[in-house]
């Protein structure tokens, strides 16, 4: 290729000499040394107003500058201190105001004594007695509307209710809402002169008690570890541990893969869509401030174990199947069973309804008897074992050809809670909107602080690898998720966890995207020499005869020069 | 008293985190034979013969990357169509009937295989062809081929630098992508391969030092190749009759311990300094840590599976959500704004995801032909015109 | 006037020899569109019935990212029967568009600006060919009958060359910039032609009484040219609606060369062997490259503009990113109005030979590589290197020779005096 040019280039080049190069060569004319003049002058025109600057365009690689300090400060944590003040109301429909207050001024002091991780605390806040009353008797919490408001979300609202014939005050989690009725006996209100009440104190142990868990898990979130928290048992440590990490990888969006397997031909259908709508959708939506969710639904018939998985044994004394527990790690097939979609970008989870072979029903894990299973951060199995109708005419027993929605209804509620336990959803406490809004200030924490710790990569990488292009998109991205991050943070402080949720989320995404930007695939390592070897086969050949006339020509000029000035 | 109290649970807490760091969640193997060509058989029955290995102690396929840059089973040299062998006594075929490839041929690239690592890849790239690794997974990279100083080649056509491997995985740490990393290469010259790694949590190992070549063990004549190359040969026969399961407590200072320079003809390398705790440390992980699948799965305890709590727990959501959504009406009303999905029953918006992924077709019709004649005649024609409407003007002006 | 029997033979010939062809072997044509010496993703015929078929039902015609050319061949060609099953009509169609150029020739032969123009005379003005010989050279040449049967959209182009010269030679200077406009269009390059063109008008129309200022009939005749572009992009707007969309994909698809299927130039492998980072700079070169012809080819055959455009079309046949036979087929066609110059070749045999080996090689190591399954890549390109070298062998030599002719007009006692070359 390089000679080639070469060849083209130089016979031209050559002969536009050529008059000068002859035996006896007439003398040039002044024409003839002005048009050779001009046709050098032509080819360094193109090389260099058009050469030159391509050479720099596309040869520079483009680092857009990115806000590193900040970048860093975000992820050692000095950009913003990450706390959950958790408003909790106090409804004291039948006290004085001024008692309320004492009451309110004596359970802080107390919390904020018995507080020892300064980033999660709570705050009293006394409601309008009366309209709360009314209000959260039967309508849904404040919490949930996750328009952004400007006030910040109501956590809990404690309702104080005296009630006759208690001897100390006795607490009552109302499981549907986010309330906490507190019964007291009338004699036990406090009064304004003492520093400390039973009722206080019943109070202050209640809450710590409802929000230790979450404590505990934001500390490990934020710290790393418990180490901190010395209220935390190690049980309770271990628990959040075990969780987080089965928890799957957060992502924007989940797919949620329902699958039917079986090893014979029936049952062949089941009804899905009802089971799901029924089971499924309200939990999605409920979780959707947290991620987007997308379903899809499949029945494989003649679903084989592998070979090498353990095969069920028969229990004589119970006269049913069984699993061993070590075993079930090999349960799914997964070299033959079509599971793990690669469609779409966010993590697949996988539920498996098993229905056995009429031969081999009922089957159940051996050790506790129990027909469902979750594997970390994949998905849940759950064997579902229908009543075998006797009907066919060859003798043996038969699955049911259809599943009806009833009959999915265990397998679907079990789902739903291996999908809250795989999402990392507390245990604690009962309520299951607590436990919800819970989950909104872990995410939020997560978030946060894995976005933060992307920019601190990012700003790493930057730096590191200087031959890495930075294109204009990831410093757009880098900006919308700073910006995203303080907004997050400001959320936060006022306590509007909704919304903070909702910003970590977008910086999440930004920062996920700035870091895994396509273009941003450093030069293969290229020492210079290797540049030279690129540019020389080509370029030399078509530069030496344009350097070679240039110099020529710029002798020819100097030597008139001098001829000019020497007479 | 007390204080001795919180001082030992305070250290039994330390050594609960302490052994719970050590644990990962999920294991992925990244297995790549670098170069194509017949003669090069034994390269690809190295990866598969390891890719063999890891599927056997669990690591299912959607966790296995497997690039192969040629297809020796249907190679047309290939006296036995469709198998691979890796041993002369052709007892296993490799190809087998199930086995997943997820770069092959020409995407076998220096490019392909830093992204895979950094996961810097198109939106569309399937997730078969992703390393889904966090930082809770521990990684085993293979790669065999021909190398050299500090270099491996790929395809004949480009190489990989021992910095450009650093570099990658230094990435990956930086963004959680390993908790742990086995690094294993096959090649001529293999250790200098590792030298330049910098990040932690990484045990490496090569087959022979630098100025060494790295042999093949054996040929099988009636392929007319040789099969296996030594020191991978090894690994595997200390893998296949040493770890039978994935219950194997095995670690990697038997495994590095189990070379014989006197057979692989070369000095294998380990390098352990980039380990916390180092050799000590990095020696007592087992060999299915890298090689094996992680098997926790949960039994629901009895309590968890009792139906009335979890149906409590969900005729409560469905109150909630109900409630929740009329409020949402009401503030949509209010706000007088489509509040899209959220406005929306959970019915319709659950079948709303659900077609979500399918892409819109267009029907195409063909036009009756009449327009667009008329837009071609008129095309036509304006040109017509103008061309002659030029030739009049030239001339006339000439 | 009396017909020219000759004339009426050469052309009634071509035209039954192509016929005669089309209807003897009626899969000659398809498989003449599909050899990629002949076709290439600028000027293929199939890709055109892809693009057609998208447009005659109202779908972008560049939706699938197959048809790359200009859009104002579609409602062209939608006037035309469908090829598949009534192929004949367009086949014809291809016929008369080669009769129409041979003509365009026939013109510029007749005008004799290729041996005596304003500033120039030729030292061998005896020894020439007349028009309808420049004709028939170029109507049985091998290539141009390849590229007509294959339908390649080129020959569109090289209308549009040649009537841009045949105008510009005869005078008509507004025609000129049409004709080149409308190549320029159709394929993007042709603009480059733009200086010796207008050259050449300028030089004609110098030659009447009074010489017209050169600065303000350049730029006179560059406003033409651009309204006429201009024209015909709006054009095109109307037809696909999305100004930008036909835009990246016919001449962004040109500059930026993303297709890399082989072809017989030299763009395909070296930017497959390239490295990525470099890919973007190298595509300036060899675009820098293509275009840096132009001036110094101007510079120097300032007295022959003629020349330079015949120059710079035989660079563009083998410099141009995607160039298939029918743009060595232009070159070819115009060489024949320098027959003077054939004396002063020097390398015609080594040349010939090369054009001929490689033009017989290169379809059996295709074949090799692609279907064979036996040679690879490296086979195919080794040939089509040998035919640029051939083809600039005999551009160098060209040049050469106008180069000798010009220095033997200025001192005559040099007439056949021996030469070395250094």
């Amino acid at each position: 290729m390089a000679t080639k040019i070469g060849d083209q280039e130089s016979p031209q080049a050559s002969a536009s000499h050529q008059p000068s190069v002859k035996r006896a060569p007439p003398p040039e004319t002044p024409a003839a040394i002005q048009t050779r003049f001009r046709v050098i002058a032509a080819f360094w025109a193109v090389i260099i107003f058009l050469g030159f600057p391509i050479w720099w365009k596309t040869t520079s690689i483009y680092r857009a500058s990115l806000p590193i300090e900040e970048m860093v400060d975000w992820a050692d944590g000095k950009a913003c201190r990450p706390v959950f003040p958790l408003e909790i109301h106090l409804a004291t429909p039948s006290m004085q105001s001024l008692e309320a207050q004492h009451l309110l001024r004596t359970t802080q002091h107390a919390l904020d004594d018995l507080n020892e991780f300064a980033a999660h605390h709570l705050r009293l806040k006394l409601s309008n007695g009366s309209t709360t009353a009314t209000h959260n008797g039967e309508d849904s919490p404040e919490s949930f509307k996750y328009l952004a408001e400007e006030t910040a979300d109501t956590a809990l609202t404690v309702r104080l209710l005296p009630q006759e014939g208690l001897v100390g005050p006795r607490s009552e989690l109302q499981t549907a809402t986010t309330q906490l009725d507190i019964f007291y006996p009338p004699n036990q209100v406090p009064v304004p002169s003492s520093s400390n009440s039973p009722l206080s104190a019943f109070i202050t142990a209640e809450l710590q008690r409802l929000y230790s868990e979450e404590k505990a898990t934001i500390a490990y979130i934020l710290s790393g570890n418990t180490a901190g928290l010395d209220s935390t048992s190690p049980q309770l440590a271990e628990e959040i541990d075990r969780r987080l990490r089965r928890s799957i990888k957060y992502a924007e969006t989940y797919h949620l893969s329902f699958s039917l397997f079986t090893p014979g031909s029936e049952p062949s259908s089941w009804d899905i869509e009802a089971a799901v709508n029924e089971y499924v959708s309200p939990l999605l939506q409920a979780l959707s401030p947290i991620s987007n969710f997308t379903i899809d639904t499949q029945v494989q018939l003649y679903a084989n174990f592998a070979p090498t998985a353990p095969k069920p044994e028969y229990d004589e004394s119970e006269a049913v199947w069984t699993l061993k527990k070590e075993g079930l790690s090999a349960f799914v097939n997964a070299a033959e069973w079509p599971l793990n979609p690669s469609i779409g970008s966010g993590p697949t989870i996988n539920f498996i309804l098993y229905i056995p072979d009429p031969s081999q029903s009922p089957l159940f894990v051996k050790e506790n008897r129990a027909s469902s299973w979750m594997v970390p951060q994949w998905g849940g199995v759950f064997i579902l074992n229908p009543p075998l109708s006797h009907t066919d005419k060859q003798g043996g027993p038969s699955n049911p050809t259809h599943l009806s929605q009833d009959s999915l209804g265990p397998a679907f509620m079990t789902f739903s809670h291996q999908l809250l336990t795989l999402l990392g959803t507390p245990s604690t406490p009962t309520s299951l909107p607590l436990r919800l809004q819970t989950s909104i200030r872990i995410r939020a924490a997560s978030l946060l602080l894995s976005a933060s710790s992307t920019m601190g990569s990012l700003a790493r990488l930057t730096k590191s690898l200087p031959s890495i292009p930075i294109p204009a998109t990831v410093a757009t991205s880098v900006s919308t998720t700073l910006s995203h991050l303080s907004s997050s943070c400001a959320h936060l402080r006022e306590g509007r966890f909704s919304a903070a949720l909702a910003s970590a989320r977008v910086a999440e995404t930004e920062a996920e995207r700035s870091f895994f930007e396509k273009s941003m695939v450093g030069q293969v390592y290229f020492p210079d020499e290797h540049k030279v070897a690129v540019y020389l086969p080509l370029l030399g050949p078509i530069g030496v005869p344009l350097v070679v006339g240039l110099l020529k020509e710029l002798k020819r000029i100097a030597g008139r020069r001098k001829a000019k000035g020497a007479p | 008293m007390a204080l001795l109290l919180r001082f030992l649970r305070a250290f039994a807490l330390l050594l609960l985190v302490s052994a719970v760091v050590a644990e990962h969640t999920s294991n992925w193997a990244v297995l790549v034979s670098t170069s194509r060509f017949w003669f090069n058989y034994r390269h690809l029955a190295n990866v598969l013969s390891l890719y063999r290995t890891v599927k056997r102690l669990g690591i299912p396929d959607s966790q296995i990357i497997l690039m192969l840059p040629d297809d020796m089973a249907c190679n047309p040299r290939n006296a036995f169509p469709g198998t691979v062998y890796s041993n002369a006594d052709r007892a296993v075929d490799l190809y087998g009937d199930n086995i997943e490839v997820d770069y092959r041929g020409y995407e076998v690239t220096v490019e392909n295989f830093i992204r895979l690592l950094t996961d810097r890849l198109d939106e569309d790239v399937p997730r078969s062809k992703r390393l889904g690794s966090d930082s809770g997974s521990n990684v085993l990279v293979y790669m065999t081929g021909h190398g050299g100083d500090q270099f491996l080649k790929f395809q004949d056509a480009e190489e990989i630098g021992a910095w450009d491997l650093a570099d990658a995985f230094g990435q990956m740490w930086e963004k959680k992508r390993y908790h742990e990393l086995l690094f294993m290469i096959d090649t001529c010259q293999a250790n200098t391969m590792y030298t330049h790694f910098y990040s932690p949590n990484i045990v490496a190992t090569g087959s022979s030092e630098i100025d060494q070549s790295s042999y093949s063990h054996h040929a099988d004549n009636d392929v007319g190749v040789a099969v296996i190359d030594r020191w991978t040969y090894y690994v595997l026969e200390f893998l296949e009759t040493q770890v039978t399961s994935v219950t194997s407590k095995l670690n990697l200072g038997d495994l590095f311990d189990s070379y014989d320079e006197s057979k692989i003809h070369s000095q294998p390398g380990v390098r352990w300094d980039l380990f916390p705790g180092g050799e000590q440390e990095g020696r007592l992980r087992t060999v299915v840590d890298f090689f094996g699948n992680v098997q926790n799965v949960e039994v629901e305890n009895a309590n968890a599976t009792e139906p009335g709590s979890l149906k409590e727990d969900l005729v409560e959501i469905a109150r909630l959500v109900e409630k929740w959504q009329k409020r949402d009406k009401e503030y949509s009303a209010i706000l007088g704004n489509s509040a899209g999905n959220a406005t929306e029953d959970p019915h319709s918006s659950s079948l709303h995801l659900k077609l979500k992924s399918t892409v819109g077709t267009t029907k195409m019709a063909e036009d009756s032909g009449w327009g667009k004649r008329l837009v071609g005649i008129s095309v036509v024609g304006a040109c017509t015109a103008i061309w002659v409407a030029g030739s009049i003007f030239g001339r006339s002006s000439v | 006037m009396a017909v020219d029997r000759r004339k009426i033979a050469v052309f009634g010939a071509a035209f039954v020899l192509r016929l005669l062809l089309t209807c003897l072997f009626p899969s000659l044509p398809d498989l003449l569109t599909g050899r990629v010496e002949v076709s290439t993703p600028v000027n293929s015929f199939k890709r055109l019935q892809e693009g057609l078929f998208l447009y005659t039902r109202n779908v972008s015609p560049y939706d699938g990212g197959v048809f790359h050319q200009a859009p104002l061949l579609l409602p062209l060609f939608a006037l035309l029967p469908n090829a598949k099953s009534w192929p004949l009509p367009t086949a014809i169609f291809y016929f008369l568009v080669d009769l129409l150029n041979a003509y365009a020739l026939l013109t510029i032969s007749a005008s004799g600006q290729s041996v005596k123009s304003r500033l120039h005379s030729a030292v061998r003005k005896h020894v020439r060919w007349d028009g309808v010989s420049v004709a028939a050279w170029f109507l049985f040449n091998p290539l141009t009958i390849a590229t007509c049967l294959a339908r390649s959209t080129s020959v569109f182009t090289t209308s549009g060359i040649l009537f841009a010269v045949s105008n510009a030679v005869s005078g008509n200077t507004i025609n000129a910039m049409l004709a080149l406009g409308f190549a320029s269009y159709l394929s993007l390059y042709p603009v480059l032609l733009f200086i010796p063109l207008v050259l050449l008008c300028y030089d004609r129309r110098s030659e009447g009484s009074s010489p017209p200022n050169v600065g303000s009939f350049i730029v006179q005749h560059a406003a033409l040219l651009l309204a006429s572009v201009a024209g015909l992009l709006g054009l095109s707007c109307l037809i696909t609606g999305d100004f930008w969309e036909f835009i990246s994909a016919t001449y962004g698809f040109h500059l930026l060369v993303p297709d890399l299927t082989p072809n017989v130039g030299l763009w395909w492998y070296f930017f497959i062997e390239m490295f990525d980072s470099f890919r973007e700079f190298f595509l300036g070169v060899f675009w820098l490259h293509l275009a840096s012809y132009m001036g110094g080819l101007t510079a120097r055959f300032r007295r022959q503009p003629l020349f330079v455009v015949t120059a710079l079309l035989g660079v563009f046949a083998i410099f141009k990113p995607y160039p298939s036979i029918s743009d060595a087929s232009l070159f070819f066609a115009l060489l024949p109005l320098y027959r003077h110059l054939f004396p002063l070749m020097r390398y015609t045999f080594f040349a010939g030979s090369a054009i001929l080996y490689s033009s017989l090689l290169g379809p059996a190591f295709y074949h090799l590589w692609i279907y064979a399954g036996s040679g690879n890549a490296n086979f195919f390109y080794a040939i089509t290197l040998v035919w640029s070298l051939g083809l600039s062998i005999l551009l160098a030599d060209t040049v050469f020779a106008a180069l000798r002719d010009e220095w033997e007009q200025e001192c005559p006692g040099m007439v056949g005096a021996e030469v070395r070359q250094v």
